[in-house]
């Protein structure tokens, strides 16, 4: 459920991709845990996730080419951006290309642009891989030529299943583990807060009103 | 060509409320005022701290009087202008100004400053297209030109663009809607917010086509169209209503109230009071979407207290809602968060609330529950997660502050849902701090056949005899529970029992059943319990004589563990420990381990005791062959020949024989021990005893062991003469070895001593040789006066005193130096 939140968020996390690869079953998959067939999502959607000390927001987009205006402003000041292509369509790889990393220019000058491929279920069915990790790889080290990817633990580039649940959180941890690291401290901590319930935000919001008066 | 005719019209509206509650307007036109222009008004705007109207008609902004409507003539007046906007939240605001930012034809913005009669231009924006919309909050203007929408902050003159926007097809919209935030209508009919930093912080809402306008009273946007008005709540952007409404062409906020306009007509939109609307949606089960529309009421028109009230029954009500629908993990946090009475919750399990508790659920009622039953609609399943339910909510209030007032109340729920299902928490609850009475639980416990349960609730409220009632029927298997910790329970209960009465009331029944154990309720009474007359150990004895095996253990912690110093016990246990040797001893068939023990047993008592009659055991002893027995009484009567002689001659046991001499000695002269070792050896030796020969070896074993004390001279004495010395050699040469030793001891003591004097001399002559000097001028060095007589004071470090001034010979008085108490 969205609801109201003022809270200032630590880390903006923004979801790019053409309509129907599969962003909001990936966000979802991640928040609630599980997979449901949704709507096309309308202009955007948000999420806020606790990490540690942190709040991240989580803006998903939505794909349909009419929005793409709208998704420029969504960009604005995001500190990391996951791209996302449905495995099974070149054309949605090369869209990103296209449409969506231009973008990225409102996003902050060190984000970090992950790349995920989406609906790797699909491939063990009838389904062709139409792109290879190869291909992927490559153009995810490209477009991160704003950071010094040296430091990375991996190739930002991920192939996941939202149906199945694989490989989803390990890319919301790269991406958090590189913008906003915790340390030891608060990654115990961390263990035991999930999501931060948004159904709730009149006490916290108090708090803050309070703090800027 | 139309015609236009343009008029300013004043009317007053006064909101009522009729007596059926409901709100009625009425109005009354004021007056109105012409103005000579050909364009109809575009936008109006009152000033109230100005007593102004702003207009702007024609491309031409003005000001009117806002009561006469007669306009400003003094020159404020600015052309040119497509829209203007009022900045309500000046970040400066001088309650004498109003400040206004201007859109004007010219790729443009212009902002000012309106007083009563004029209008100071501030400053100037450039903009790369024409603005259409504005809004302004604080320092920042949102501006919607012909493309696109921007953030332009007027004070640093910083730009930013924020989307694009075809101002051609849909109508730019632009709302404030908190600080710094603004609403704004985009592509595809989304509303989308923006904050002054040129991004969002909340999702977009969907509207519907061709907007007219928009307005925003809390937590609701108000949206109309041609067709209709649509509410949509900022809290969770969903659309909560739409209102058929035909032809709408202009919303407001004026001071909180809403007025929505028609070609024709206008319209007051009176929100349902927020409690209304919270109660509506718990009448749906809107349960979340209803506590937060209450949570985010900003309490109007409430105290803070009141509010918390109306909030808190909000919760009481949404707590049962989620009750009724078996969403235990809300309704609990719900219950607890809206302080529900648990006895609102108690009530809903029938029978399961004290019988004397006289609640009433309160009223308006909460829910429409009538109980538990009626929620299960008799599925079993359903109707064990509520009471499983129940039980976990109460266990975890239990002891919290919820549970203030309600501790009976809860604990009584608690024992009868236990009861019913025979849980292992039962006994604790009663055990540790119980807040259940007797009353039902009784009856409860009853009829669930929680005996041992409803034994230690009598406990608890010190029915002890109830309690033991229960107990006694249960050791008797008239009733049955598997709870029930058996015969030692019992017995370990009554030894803790003060009550004396009751101890003797119900000692009985278990001695009967086992001896050894029933004992215990009187050896293992506390260690503090005062004695009473009522367990005097005579009465004890005398009850006991039933029991022999437990008189013997009673006897026994008398004289082992209490050590009464009474002779009566210790002769009747010695007795009674001689008695079941006898008895072994008549026995046939007795398997000799058994008769050891027993024999041991009275020996360690006749060894170790010096109280018991010595004489009336011995006579019994004397008639049977227990010699061991025999030779301990002898020696407690200190006939240390014949105890001797019985061990020596008939028990043939040397060894227990020099034991006897180590253990009668013990404790006594030195001397003792050396007679008893004479008298043994004199026993060995006796000339008399016919089989003497076989004592010979004994006898020098007895003079060999180092145990052993002699004088010599007198053993050498008592040696018959036909002894070989190289019997003897071994004796002889540790008894030479021996004073040797103490010969050599002595002689290096005394050359000690003998340089010890030397020493002692030669430090007193050297003491003695020094000499001092007393004349006039010698002073006491403590009271520094002179010497009135010939006696005087010298400390070793020389210092001289009077001899009163002298308090401690071995102190120096005047440096306080120490000197050694040996050497003096
Ligand atoms: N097999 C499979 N299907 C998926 C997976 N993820 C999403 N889908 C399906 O793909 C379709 C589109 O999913 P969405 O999550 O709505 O896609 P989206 O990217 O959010 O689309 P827009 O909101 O229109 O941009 C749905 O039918 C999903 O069920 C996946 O991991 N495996
Ligand atoms: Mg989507």
């Amino acid at each position: 459920m969205m609801a109201e939140t003022k809270r200032k968020a630590d880390l903006k996390v923004i979801i790019l991709g053409d309509y129907n690869v599969g962003k909001t079953s990936f966000v979802c998959r991640y928040i609630d845990g599980t997979f449901q067939t949704k709507e096309p999502t309308i202009g955007a959607a948000f999420f806020l996730k606790q990490w540690g000390p942190y709040n991240i927001a989580v803006w998903d987009t939505a794909g349909d080419e009419r929005y793409t205006g709208l998704s420029n402003f969504y960009c604005r000041n995001a500190g990391a951006a996951i791209l996302a292509f449905d495995m099974t369509s070149v054309s949605s790889f090369e869209s990103l290309w296209a449409r969506f990393i231009p973008l990225l220019d409102s996003a902050l000058e060190n984000c970090i642009k992950v790349v995920v491929g989406m609906k790797l279920d699909l491939l063990d069915s009838d389904r062709t891989r139409e792109i290879t990790i190869e291909e992927a790889t490559k153009f995810s080290r490209e477009i991160n030529s704003n950071i010094d990817i040296s430091h990375l633990p991996k190739d930002p580039y991920f192939e996941t299943s939202s149906l199945k649940g694989s490989n989803v959180t390990e890319v919301f941890e790269y991406i958090f583990n590189h913008c906003v690291p915790l340390t030891d401290a608060e990654k115990r901590v961390a263990g035991n807060t999930g999501i931060v319930d948004l159904s709730k935000p009149v006490n916290d919001g108090a708090k803050d009103k309070k703090k800027c008066c | 060509m139309e015609i236009t005719f343009v008029f300013v019209v004043h009317y007053m509206i006064e909101e009522r409320q009729s007596s059926s509650g409901k709100v009625v307007f009425h109005n009354e036109k004021l007056g109105h005022k012409y103005l000579a222009l050909k364009k109809p008004v575009a936008q109006l705007k009152a000033a109230s701290a100005l007593n102004r109207i702003l207009v702007l008609c024609d491309n031409t902004l003005t000001l009117l009087n806002m009561f006469d409507l007669e306009p400003i003539l003094s020159g404020a007046k600015v052309k040119g202008v497509t829209c203007f906007c009022l900045n309500e939240t000046p970040s400066r605001g001088s309650p004498f100004s109003v400040e206004i930012c201007v859109a004007l034809k010219k790729k443009q913005l212009q902002y000012y400053t309106a007083t009563e009669d004029r209008l100071i231009h501030v400053k100037d924006i450039s903009l790369s297209e024409p603005a259409v919309s504005l809004g302004v909050d604080g320092s920042y203007i949102c501006v919607a030109t012909t493309s696109q929408y921007c953030m332009v902050n007027y004070e640093s003159g910083h730009m930013q663009d924020l989307f694009p926007f075809d101002s051609e097809t849909s109508k730019p919209l632009i709302r404030r809607i908190s600080k710094e935030e603004f609403l704004l209508s985009g592509p595809s009919a989304l509303g989308m917010f923006v904050t002054s930093a040129g991004i969002s912080q909340r999702p977009p809402l969907q509207w519907s086509e061709n907007l007219m306008g928009v307005s925003y009273i809390h937590p609701y946007i108000i949206a109309v169209n041609d067709e209709f008005i649509t509410i949509h709540s900022i809290l969770d952007q969903q659309q909560k209503q739409a209102i058929p409404f035909q032809g709408g062409s202009f919303i407001g906020n004026f001071d909180g109230k809403m007025f929505v306009a028609s070609q024709k007509e206008i319209y007051s939109l009176v929100p349902v009071a927020w409690e209304k609307q919270v109660q509506s949606l718990l009448a749906d089960k809107r349960v979340s979407e209803a506590l937060d529309l209450a949570r985010n009421a900003n309490r109007v028109g409430l105290s803070k207290d009141k509010f918390s009230k109306v909030f808190r029954r909000f919760e009481q009500q949404a707590a049962f809602i989620e009750f009724s629908q078996q969403h235990f993990e809300e309704a609990r946090e719900l219950f607890k968060e809206g302080q529900v009475d648990v006895r609102e919750v108690l009530s809903l399990y029938p029978r399961l609330l004290p019988s004397n508790c006289n609640f009433t659920r309160s009223v308006p009622l909460l829910h429409e529950i009538a109980d538990v039953n009626q929620l299960s609609r008799g599925d079993e399943t359903v109707m064990k997660e509520y009471r499983n339910f129940l039980r976990l909510y109460l266990e975890e209030i239990r002891g919290t502050k919820d549970a203030v007032g309600y501790k009976q109340e809860i604990d009584v729920g608690l024992l009868k849902l236990y009861a019913e299902v025979n849980s292992p928490e039962l006994v604790p609850l009663i055990a540790v701090d119980t807040g259940c009475d007797l009353k039902d639980c009784v009856d409860w416990l009853e009829k669930y056949e929680r005996h041992h349960a409803l034994a230690l609730l009598y406990k608890v409220h010190k029915e002890n005899d109830k309690a033991l009632a229960v107990w006694m029927r249960l050791i008797n298997g008239d009733i049955k529970d598997e709870n029930f910790l058996g015969l030692d329970f019992v017995a370990e209960f009554l030894a803790n029992l003060s009550d004396h009465e009751l101890v003797w009331k119900y000692v009985d029944s278990i001695l009967v059943k086992d001896a050894q154990l029933g004992v215990r309720v009187f050896t293992e009474r506390p260690a503090k319990e005062p004695p009473s007359e009522r367990l005097r150990p005579e009465a004890v004895i005398d009850y006991l004589h039933r029991f022999p095996e437990a008189v013997i253990t009673y006897l026994e912690h008398l004289v082992f563990q209490k050590k009464l110093e009474k002779e009566k016990y210790h002769t009747h246990l010695a007795v009674l420990y001689l008695d079941a040797v006898l008895q072994l001893m008549k026995e046939n068939n007795v398997k000799k381990e058994h008769l050891d023990i027993a024999r041991s047993k009275l020996r360690h008592i006749l060894q170790m005791s010096n109280l018991y009659r010595v004489q009336l055991i011995l006579g019994k002893v004397k008639q049977t062959d227990m010699y061991a027995e025999c030779a301990i009484l002898y020696g407690k009567l200190e006939e240390h020949d014949k105890a001797l002689r019985i061990l020596v001659h008939k028990l043939k046991d040397y060894g227990a024989a020099e034991t006897y001499c180590l253990v009668n000695s013990q404790g006594k002269d030195p001397s003792v021990r050396k007679r008893l070792f004479h008298i043994l050896l004199s026993v060995y030796l006796d000339p008399s005893y016919e089989q003497r020969d076989s004592l010979v070896q004994p006898a020098v074993t007895l003079l060999n062991s180092n145990l052993s004390e002699f004088d010599t001279v007198k053993v050498i004495q008592s040696i018959p003469e036909n002894w070989s010395v190289s019997l003897l050699s071994q004796f002889l040469m540790r008894t030479a070895r021996k004073s040797m030793n103490s010969c050599r001891n002595i002689r290096i003591e005394r050359m000690m001593s003998r340089g010890e004097n030397l020493q002692v001399t030669q430090n007193s002559i050297e003491m003695q040789r020094n000499y001092v000097t007393m004349n006039d001028d010698r002073m006491c060095a403590m009271c520094n006066r002179a010497f009135g007589d010939t006696s005087f004071v010298r400390y070793p470090n020389g210092v001289v005193t009077h001899v009163h001034c002298a308090k401690n010979k071995h102190v120096c008085p005047v440096t306080g130096k120490l000197f050694s108490t040996k050497q003096s």
